[in-house]
């Protein structure tokens, strides 16, 4: 569980991190080019990572009958990168950031509701808990950063 | 209506999240990986030949800032496993909580070039509270 829960916090540093790197790709290349250059890499990275770690024996069986849409994973997050391109320049930074997380938080407990069927109502009661400190700190710290300019 | 679109499109950030866990049980992290990174990169290239009417062009950058790609990696299979492990909305509760945390670090000391911007006591009681919904989630 701890391991889960470190993975889970190392991933918020990453998408950060990521996120810092990928602006200044799009300062370089352009909005959608520095945003190309993610899947691009990312993709024959992962390419040859899969090949290394199977050994060169791909499993095109199992590929062939995964059902269909779990491959729709990758459309999901393009959906969302285009609606966010569309929609920052009419919102607050904080409006958006805040919206995003009630859809991520709506969305997560619909899944582990319909999907992983691991939800409670103490689960519920804390991700509520979790997401006023979340907002709260948005409201804090934008306070403290425009007052500090 | 923007509000609306930007509550999706949250909403699709979990349905990606969600979808390349199921699909790690099937194809491992690295072809979960290569397979979501593949479709939304030709996808991407499709918006932007027929939508946006951009010229495709990813070289140029410093070389470090291909490092993108590395990130992009470890951000789906980490997400990928923790959702198969804990769920997707908790995984969201630690991942922002992540966010929150480095990103006051990375304020509070500048780092990457960003303005220094020290760390304000009132947003202690922030993470408590957040904290306390955490210890709630993980108790239940």
């Amino acid at each position: 569980m701890a391991f889960v829960l470190t993975v889970a916090f190392l991933n918020g540093c990453a998408c950060v991190i990521s996120k810092m790197i990928n602006y200044r790709c799009t300062k370089v290349l352009g909005t959608y080019n520095g945003s190309l250059v993610n899947y691009v890499v990312a993709s024959v990275l992962s390419l040859i990572l899969l090949a290394v770690s199977s050994h060169f024996h791909l499993d095109l069986y199992t590929a062939a009958h995964t059902p269909w849409w779990m491959y729709l994973g990758g459309a999901f997050g393009i959906v969302a990168f285009i609606i966010s391109m569309i929609t920052l320049s009419h919102l607050k930074v904080m409006e958006s950031t805040i919206l995003l997380l009630v859809g991520q938080l709506t969305a997560g407990i619909l899944f582990d509701t319909f999907a992983f069927h691991n939800i409670n109502g103490k689960k519920i009661l804390g991700i509520l808990v979790v997401a006023i400190g979340i907002i709260w700190d948005k409201k804090v710290s934008s306070q403290s950063k425009s007052s500090g300019e | 209506m923007y509000a609306l679109l930007t509550l999706i499109a949250g909403a699709c950030q979990s349905a990606m999240a969600s979808l390349n866990g199921m699909l790690t049980d099937y194809l491992g992290m690295f072809g979960m990986s290569f397979v979501v990174h593949f479709i939304g990169g030709l996808l991407l290239i499709l918006y932007m030949k027929t939508v946006v009417h951009e010229k495709l062009r990813i070289t140029g950058m410093p070389w470090y800032l291909y490092s993108a790609g590395f990130f992009g990696i470890f951000l789906v299979v980490s997400s990928s496993f923790c959702i198969n492990a804990v769920g997707a909305s908790f995984t969201t509760c630690i991942s922002v909580t992540g966010q929150l945390a480095i990103s006051a670090v990375i304020d509070h000391f500048g780092w990457f070039g960003v303005p220094k911007i020290p760390f304000s006591k009132k947003r202690i009681p922030c993470f408590i509270l957040i904290l306390a919904g955490l210890i709630i989630i993980n108790l239940s």
